[in-house]
């Protein structure tokens, strides 16, 4: 076989203290994803194609599942569908049987449209359109009520078309992480979740069935999370005890972390992050502890999104050219950016080449391709030496990316889901011109 | 007023009724018709048993027991024997009435000593009242009872012949085969007659009662016929008295009665014969020398012997005393056949799964690896992935499996009874074979019966020796110790309190079975299967769980109404009661389901609906299948058929099956009921059952033509 051109490197000679970790890069080529090759994923569904793995989402699921329920009888998951709302993927997590995890009206309608059952829906959020509301109430949706006024609309609502309410609140506190998530739900330590709960209690259609909260996103300490549990669970005996409303479960949100490395991470992520199991372990061992009495304890609900999704996402994309940069440093400008790799604000992704390689690496940038100086996929990261039309493949894509990406210059690109049997379908196809334009309305005056 | 009527009127007839083990009200009424053949007789015999009710009720005896007719059958049988064998006097009625206190006492004493041997006292109480009668009054003439006959007791009435005794002689004379004229005199025996007519009677009387029993009554006539043409034993045949009263009742008892009918209760119906002829004749011999006939003692005696007999055995096999008596051979089967396949509960103490979450059997019963020999009855656990997998990457500490440091539970309450907790956890792959089994608990749930878990990891127990937990407490957690190369749960259940002991095998009560439809109850796991405690519905636990106190206004949409409370006998059992029809359904409520286990009560009550419609409920929310208990509703010529043949082959099933429809805010119990004949379904009934968040609402049945809508209301006492 005739092989690989590779073009020369020059790089300097570092003769100071060796690396700490050696000098190994991790630089596998990954040439097929779950069993198809990258290229045939590429020839069929063009480049850039973001690719989902069927088989990692219900391995996470039910890994993370496993995690908690050997260790308490009664939980239940409710999909986030802002981490990843295209419905095949939402599908995937419903047969598997986790509820649906909502924050906005489209989003609920997303989760009516999926087939999930009015009772199994939780209505989070800020806002919450009265219509919505509504309709929640009428479906015995679970609904957590982020603040007063929302507190006081559905009061009104209630009163209003005659009909019980089943509502949550969403509780804050202080559980020794920076920052306080203090800006959504009713705060713990001031009083203000009491106050809210007894009015709800003194509501006469509204039904108290549980509390909820979401103590942060991408959270590295599972400490937080006790905490978080303890004092949710003296919250609900307190409900208990002196209202006599024993509640029927507890939401302690998501929040967990994937095993993406964060920017400005010293270590990577999969050597430092807790996994489910610890996270597990820390909120079950508390409820457990809290005195609920064994045949009371409340259905425990998780509401993970990143972390059941995240390593099953990857991105394909390509090498549009090669460059130096003024510096010296080498740059590398991919068909993918910031445009539809969000993440690449928060992590260091972890990008592997697609075809076996030599063993030369060189430090380089990498760039999307919008004409936008901010960019930036990678600051710095060591590559084998590529070429125009070369395919890399990122990892750990799946959550966010498919709902925060955005639409600037270039169009979205095709989502795959590669199934259980090997087999990819597509589940999103790439954007075109009559898309982009469908909502667009030009006025008569200046059609001529 | 009405009731206490209604209350001595039952305990009468079922004072005859009961001579033929039977509370058949029919027969109990064609018994007291035919006992007035013989005027006299049927009336010391009534006055008898009206005499020893009102007695026994004063004096405050047990109510259940005295409407059964329990303490006043046997006064009963005095009476028609007085009236058989004495001619009225002033002396007469003073000598019953006297009789009959002695017979009342022995009765109940005989009754309670017996008892305590779950033992029946029969008609012991009249034979020995009898027998003291006869031999005071043969020896002290004075005493101023005159016999009727000579020595002949049970002759026909020799008063001029009236219409009655004309049509009487018709049926004497009746062109049939001689032995069925002496299988019906017989049958009268039984009530100290000798009437082919009075034996046709009753004939028909205890056939519409039980076929089995009927079947049985033939089975010892012809059987007692066989042997005696056979040997000889009596030249001139066997007299109608023996053979009513001793050796067809024999065959009855012992074939149908106190023995669950089977092929094998027949074996035994006849093989009794001969030892009753054996015990018959001598004792007669004996007796004789008092000039004392041996009335009815033969039969007791055997029937006794043979009970307690067969109750002391060890291993009872296949050949079944009957456990709780319903009066009617067919009864008796049909519930126990039904119990056996439905009431595990009571069988079995309930063990739950030891673990949280879905665990895989990595070796069963009979295991390859290590469970063999006196070990063979044990189960390891595991935890496994989508891609079949014990542990994440790389695999080589214990923390690397899911299973190590899980959970482990305690499967039923009871007392730790030892604890090993010192053991180290293997490195992956290496086996400890000093202390094979490991850590280790052993908890004492009750007598000889203990679980034991072991593997579980270093100084991770939360109980120590002499504490009690209740079953799902956290007792410890899984580990890598003892004799296990990769963490796994060793679970056991054994006789004896100690590590090592030899196991037992043993069902888990309740767990749902990954990719296996309906919930598992009373079963030993296989190996490979994953397996889980069910998840309770709240809705349906909230709504079945009744508790006693519980009230239910019923109103059905044709205007009738029923007050329906729940109450708990002697027993621990809990029933529901109505107020209106006093039927009563009793019903099991545990953890994981709700069923009836029987009803008492009219057909066409609402209770018997709901008794319908929600047979059995599965706390978690799987479709079941069940069993109804044959019952005889009707008459039915298929029904009837199939009792007579119930003992050997039944080809008539009731069944039951539900599913359970969620809605957003309660869901609705669909039930059917059908009657599988011969593998065909046919359709009983339809019902569907509403709860809501309170409980249930209500429920809709369609029975036969009927269609009924009930609406439920509750409050509490």
């Amino acid at each position: 076989m005739k092989q690989k051109y590779e073009r020369p490197t020059i790089r300097k000679m570092n003769t100071g203290l060796m690396n700490k970790f050696g000098t190994r890069t991790d630089f596998d080529p990954v040439e097929s994803i779950d069993g198809v090759a990258v290229k045939d994923l590429v020839e069929q569904y063009g480049s850039p194609v973001f690719v989902l793995s069927e088989k990692q989402i219900r391995r996470n699921y039910q890994a993370a599942l496993r995690s908690f329920k050997t260790r308490y009888p009664k939980v239940q998951f409710a999909w986030s569908y802002k981490t990843n709302y295209l419905n095949a993927v939402c599908k995937v997590f419903h047969q598997e049987g986790s509820w649906a995890e909502v924050v906005s009206g489209f989003e609920y309608h997303k989760a009516l449209g999926n087939g999930v059952a009015g009772h199994q829906i939780i209505f989070n959020g800020p806002d919450k359109k009265e219509a919505d509301l509504i309709l929640a109430i009428e479906n015995h949706s679970l609904i957590h009520i982020d603040h007063f006024d929302e507190l006081y609309l559905l009061i009104q609502l209630t009163e209003r078309i005659n009909k019980t309410a089943k509502v949550a609140i969403r509780v804050n506190f202080d559980t020794g992480v920076y920052p306080i998530w203090d800006r959504f739900g009713f705060n713990y330590e001031n009083g203000q979740a009491w106050t809210a709960i007894n009015k709800i209690a003194k509501a006469n259609k509204m039904e108290l069935v549980g509390l909820h909260c979401h103590i942060g996103t991408f959270m590295l300490s599972t400490a937080a999370y006790a905490v978080a549990a303890a004092k949710l669970c003296q919250l609900a005996l307190k409900c208990k005890n002196e209202l006599q409303n024993p509640l029927q479960y507890l939401d302690l949100g998501g929040g967990f972390p994937s095993t993406n490395t964060l920017k400005g991470a010293y270590l990577p992520g999969v050597d430092t992050v807790p996994s489910v199991e610890d996270f597990a372990e820390a909120i079950t061992n508390t409820i457990l502890e809290a005195g609920f009495a064994t045949n009371e304890l409340p259905l425990l609900i998780l509401e993970s999104g990143r972390v059941l999704i995240d390593d099953a996402g990857y991105l394909i994309g390509s090498v549009l050219a090669n460059k130096r940069l003024s510096d010296g440093r080498r740059a590398t400008i991919f068909d993918f950016g910031i445009n539809i790799l969000f993440t690449s604000n928060w992590y260091d992704h972890k990008i592997s080449v697609a075809k076996e390689s030599g063993q030369y690496t060189e430090e380089t940038v990498l760039f999307g391709p919008l004409c936008m100086n901010i960019d930036v996929i990678r600051e710095s990261i060591m590559l084998p030496l590529l070429e125009r039309g070369d395919q890399v493949v990122v990892h750990k894509v799946g959550a966010y990316n498919m709902t925060q990406w955005m639409q600037f210059i270039n169009m979205r690109p095709a989502v795959v889901l590669i199934d259980q049997q090997v087999k990819s379908h597509l589940i999103r196809k790439p954007e075109n011109l009559d898309y982009l334009e469908m909502m667009e309305v030009v006025p008569d005056y200046l059609k001529t | 007023m009405k009731k206490h009527l209604q209350y001595y009127f039952s305990a009468t007839l079922n004072s005859y009724a009961i001579l033929f083990f039977s509370q058949n009200r029919i027969l109990g009424v064609l018994l007291l018709v035919v006992s007035f053949f013989n005027f006299d007789a049927g009336l010391s015999g009534l006055i008898s048993v009206i005499g020893s009710l009102l007695l026994v009720n004063t004096l405050g005896f047990k109510k259940e027991e005295i409407k059964s007719g329990l303490y006043s059958f046997n006064s009963l049988l005095l009476g028609i024997g007085f009236g058989t064998f004495f001619s009225f006097s002033f002396a007469y009625w003073l000598w019953l009435a006297a009789a009959c206190l002695l017979c009342v006492v022995l009765s109940v004493n005989l009754s309670s000593f017996l008892g305590k041997y779950a033992l029946p006292s029969l008609s012991i109480p009249f034979v020995l009242t009898f027998w003291m009668v006869l031999i005071a009054s043969n020896g002290y003439l004075g005493m101023g009872l005159l016999q009727k006959g000579s020595s002949l007791i049970f002759e026909l009435n020799t008063n001029p012949p009236s219409h009655f005794s004309q049509l009487c002689l018709f049926f004497e004379h009746l062109n049939i085969p001689a032995n069925l004229l002496l299988f019906f005199r017989s049958v009268s025996a039984i009530l100290f007659q000798n009437s082919v007519l009075a034996g046709m009677i009753i004939s028909i009387g205890f056939l519409i009662h039980s076929r089995i029993g009927f079947s049985l009554l033939v089975l010892g006539f012809i059987a007692s016929c066989i042997i005696n043409q056979l040997t000889g034993t009596y030249p001139g045949g066997i007299s109608n008295y023996y053979l009513g009263a001793n050796f067809m009742m024999v065959s009855c008892a012992i074939g149908g009665f106190f023995l669950i009918p089977s092929w094998r209760s027949y074996l035994w119906a006849i093989a009794v014969i001969p030892f009753t002829f054996l015990v018959l004749n001598g004792l007669s011999r004996v007796l004789l020398l008092y000039n004392l006939p041996v009335l009815s003692m033969p039969f007791c005696l055997v029937t006794l012997g043979l009970l307690y007999f067969f109750m002391l055995r060890k291993q009872p096999g296949k050949l079944k005393l009957t456990p709780f008596q319903y009066y009617s051979p067919e009864t008796n089967l049909y519930q126990f056949l039904n119990g056996e396949q439905r009431l595990k509960d009571f069988k079995y103490f309930n063990l739950s799964l030891p673990f949280m979450g879905a665990w895989t059997v990595s070796q069963g019963y009979e295991g390859s690896i290590t469970h063999k020999g006196d070990w063979q009855h044990a189960l390891d656990f595991v935890l496994k992935d989508l891609d079949d997998k014990t542990y994440q990457l790389p695999g080589i500490k214990p923390e690397d499996y899911y299973c190590f440091n899980k959970p482990v539970l305690a499967v039923a309450d009871g007392q730790v009874e030892e604890v090993i907790a010192y053991i180290d956890d293997n490195a992956i792959g290496q086996v400890n074979l000093q202390q094979n089994w490991g850590n280790t608990i052993v908890i004492k749930h009750a007598e000889n019966l203990y679980s034991k878990v072991s593997h579980l990891k270093k100084n991770s127990i939360k109980v120590k020796a002499g504490d009690y937990v209740k079953q799902g407490d956290i007792i410890a957690f899984c580990g890598n110790s003892g004799r296990s190369p990769e963490p796994h749960l060793h679970f056991q259940v054994q006789c004896t309190p100690y590590i090592g002991s030899k196991t037992y095998p043993y069902p888990f009560a309740y767990f749902t079975v990954a990719g296996q439809s309906g919930l598992k109850t009373f079963e030993v796991p296989q190996e490979g299967t994953t397996i889980e405690r069910p998840e309770i519905n709240s809705y349906l636990k909230n709504a079945f769980h009744f508790q006693p106190g519980y009230l239910a206004n019923i109103t059905a949409d044709n205007g009738h109404t029923e007050t329906w409370e729940v109450f708990t006998d002697d027993f621990n059992s809990t029933y529901f009661f109505c107020h209106e029809n006093q039927a009563v359904a009793y019903f099991v409520s545990n953890a994981n389901v709700f069923y009836f286990t029987r009803f008492y009560g009219a057909r066409n009550s609402l209770l018997y609906h709901f008794y319908q419609a929600a047979y059995k409920i599965n706390y978690s929310a799987q479709p079941l299948e069940d069993f109804f208990a044959a019952d005889a509703e009707n008459f039915n010529l298929l029904l009837w058929l199939q009792d007579a043949l119930a003992p050997f082959y039944r080809f008539i099933q009731n069944t039951y099956t539900n599913s359970i429809q969620i809605k957003a805010d309660g869901l609705i119990v669909q039930s059917k009921g059908g009657r599988l004949l011969l593998g065909k379904d046919k359709n009983w009934f339809k019902a569907e059952l509403f709860l809501g968040t309170k409980g249930i609402q209500g429920f809709a049945l369609q029975h036969q033509n009927k269609h009924l809508k009930v609406t439920w209301e509750t409050s509490s006492v």
